[in-house]
């Protein structure tokens, strides 16, 4: 029985490489809603292999070797210059993506739009109980001594450093050592107040009661408002990081134009709508906009006014030199 | 008769080459690399990644993980050494008690360690059980420190401990018990002359089984620590994720291994002479 369960399985497998068209998607965890990969698959009659990642690391360590099979992958807007200058990457054909027009312009950025296509974004802020009082408005409030042992913040050098920065009035994508160390010293100043470094996992804490407030991405916050309505979320007076996930193209797959019909698929506003409610998410897909439902179109959250969105800051590439001191910056503040 | 030896030991020599050695090359050949921008490596050539190593920030970071498996590994052998002789001296149910030491390998590390994030955060059943038993009225602050990391590891790597002291003392030989009575020995005193040295091999072993896996660390470290006390596999794990430098990784990792290996070294040379 089972030996002929096994051999229908190779006929399958066999059909499958002979006929079917295939496209070998890698994406971000929850980044789909349900039903988008069948119905692709079903219009296009191809097959997709689609795998997910928690990582741009994870990701790059994989893409890196420029054979691992991937056709389209979705990395954060800051990996996508290392990407390209690593020709990893090939230049997108307008002329197939003509969905390209329901962006909103203000994800369209000349020399990222050219090799990537934005799909879905999320900015940081903070994650608040109500009961806490006055409710934090400043990256400041993370700060608070009254606070001890019931803030957290995200295990991600480049996410504290944001808040330290900023929290200083400098810029988060400082490449100044003078103005970092000073960064570092409010982040060592702040640990002892830290219940933890956490990142998504912190979400069910906060729920819990455990932590009452917490630096968190506005997707992951979202997500822990909808399980319990006596949770906030603001982006902070002094101003905060941006992060933009976009489609790319490697430049290793043999399957260019079935790439570019997702990438396009993914376009629509109906399917990027449909994405964004179901996954609670933000799109950058201004005429998906209209069509989501009210929860999520209007959720000052998940997109925040244009007033709000004045202060905030795109995180950039960093150069070798500049990385590095960063990194040793971070493993000073974890070690200490 | 050799080739046909030499035949059998085929397959793990393959094994050993293909899984063990090729891996360790690469690695190898990464620390002598130079990092790329986002990760990978690449020319030139440099000895600069194990020049880093001797970084007194990452000393540091090495005596707490050895601080830290230290008391993972005291803890054990603690734990271990009655647990193993109550199993020895179990009779029939020897098999069963064995049985249930192993039973938490059956399900996977990290969701054993998410469990003991349930047990000791503030509204988790620790906290909770004391509060409603008016013990206490603020939860104490039980995860994310040290202590929580400590738990974990003892927890985690108990079972090694067991294994090797049960083995131990399950061979020692009763007579010499009997013999130590009849001496006029009082069981504590048969047990701290007699018993304990003989069991010396059996503590070294488990000592050994735990306190390597303890220094290497990364899971335990970064879920009960929270993050704050970074433990040498966090450095590591570190330089391949959000530093993206997998050639001063890979220098970590070899260096670690060499400070494992002449720790092993030493103990064994001992046991060696023991045994042979």
């Amino acid at each position: 029985m089972r030996r002929r369960v096994f051999a229908a399985s190779l006929i399958g497998l066999g059909c499958g490489r002979s006929r079917q068209p295939k496209l070998n998607v890698f994406n971000w965890s929850a980044y789909v809603a349900p039903e988008t990969v069948p119905n692709f698959e079903r219009e296009f009659g191809v097959k997709v292999r689609y795998s997910i990642y928690e990582s741009n690391e994870e990701m790059l360590a994989r893409v890196f070797s420029g054979n691992s099979g991937w056709d389209v992958v979705f990395p954060t807007h800051y990996i996508v210059p290392p990407m390209r200058e690593q020709g990893l990457l090939v230049a997108l054909d307008p002329a197939q993506l003509p969905n390209r027009k329901h962006l909103d312009p203000a994800f369209v950025r000349p020399g990222l739009t050219d090799y990537a296509v934005p799909y879905m974004w999320n900015a940081t802020g903070i994650l608040f109980n109500k009961k806490l009082q006055p409710t934090p408005e400043s990256w400041a409030d993370l700060w608070r001594p009254a606070l001890r042992g019931k803030i957290t913040m995200l295990d991600d050098p480049a996410e504290v450093l944001a808040a330290a920065l900023r929290k200083l009035g400098l810029s988060l994508n400082s490449r100044n050592p003078d103005e970092l160390r000073a960064a570092q010293r409010e982040a060592l100043r702040q640990k002892p107040l830290l219940r933890a470094y956490l990142n998504s996992e912190v979400r069910d804490q906060v729920v819990a009661g455990d932590v009452m407030a917490a630096q968190l991405w506005s997707t992951t916050a979202q997500q822990a408002i909808d399980a319990a309505p006596h949770l906030g979320f603001v982006y902070p007076r002094e101003g905060f990081p941006v992060n933009l996930d976009c489609a790319v193209i490697l430049r290793e797959s043999p399957r260019q134009e079935m790439a570019h019909a997702w990438i396009n698929y993914l376009l629509r506003p109906e399917v990027s709508a449909r994405v964004a409610d179901s996954m609670r998410t933000a799109t950058a897909n201004l005429a998906a906009r209209p069509l989501l439902g009210a929860g999520t179109r209007d959720n000052g959250t998940l997109y925040p006014s244009a007033e709000v969105m004045a202060r905030a800051e795109w995180f950039e590439t960093m150069t070798p030199e500049v990385q590095r001191l960063r990194d040793r910056l971070w493993t000073e503040i974890k070690s200490a | 008769m050799m080739r046909l030896r030499a035949f059998f030991l085929l397959p793990a020599w393959a094994f050993t080459l293909l899984l063990f050695l090729a891996p360790m090359g690469i690695i190898v050949v990464y620390s002598l690399q130079t990092k790329g921008v986002y990760g990978g490596v690449g020319e030139p050539w440099t000895f600069e990644n194990y020049v880093r190593l001797f970084d007194p920030l990452y000393g540091v970071i090495l005596l707490r993980s050895f601080a830290m498996a230290g008391a993972a590994t005291f803890g054990c052998l603690v734990l271990a050494f009655p647990l193993a002789l109550y199993i020895s001296r179990s009779g029939t149910r020897k098999t069963l008690l064995l049985n249930l030491v192993m039973l938490p390998f059956w399900t996977s590390f990290l969701v054993r360690t998410y469990a003991w994030m349930f047990l000791l955060r503030d509204t988790g059943l620790i906290n909770s059980m004391l509060f409603g038993m008016g013990l206490i009225n603020e939860p104490l602050p039980l995860l994310y420190n040290d202590g929580a990391v400590v738990v974990g590891l003892i927890y985690g790597y108990l079972p090694f401990a067991v294994l090797p002291l049960y083995s131990n003392l399950e061979r020692l030989d009763k007579g010499l018990l009997e013999a130590a009575a009849d001496l006029g020995a009082k069981p504590w005193e048969a047990m701290l002359h007699v018993v304990l040295p003989l069991t010396a091999p059996g503590m070294r072993a488990a000592g050994v089984l735990v306190f390597i896996p303890s220094l290497g660390a990364y899971l335990t470290p970064d879920l009960l620590g929270g993050g704050k006390s970074m433990m040498i596999g966090n450095l590591v794990q570190n330089q391949f994720t959000s530093a993206r430098d997998w050639p001063f990784g890979s220098a970590l990792s070899l260096g670690l291994m060499a400070v494992v290996m002449l720790l092993l070294w030493a103990l064994l040379r001992r046991d060696g002479e023991e045994m042979l």
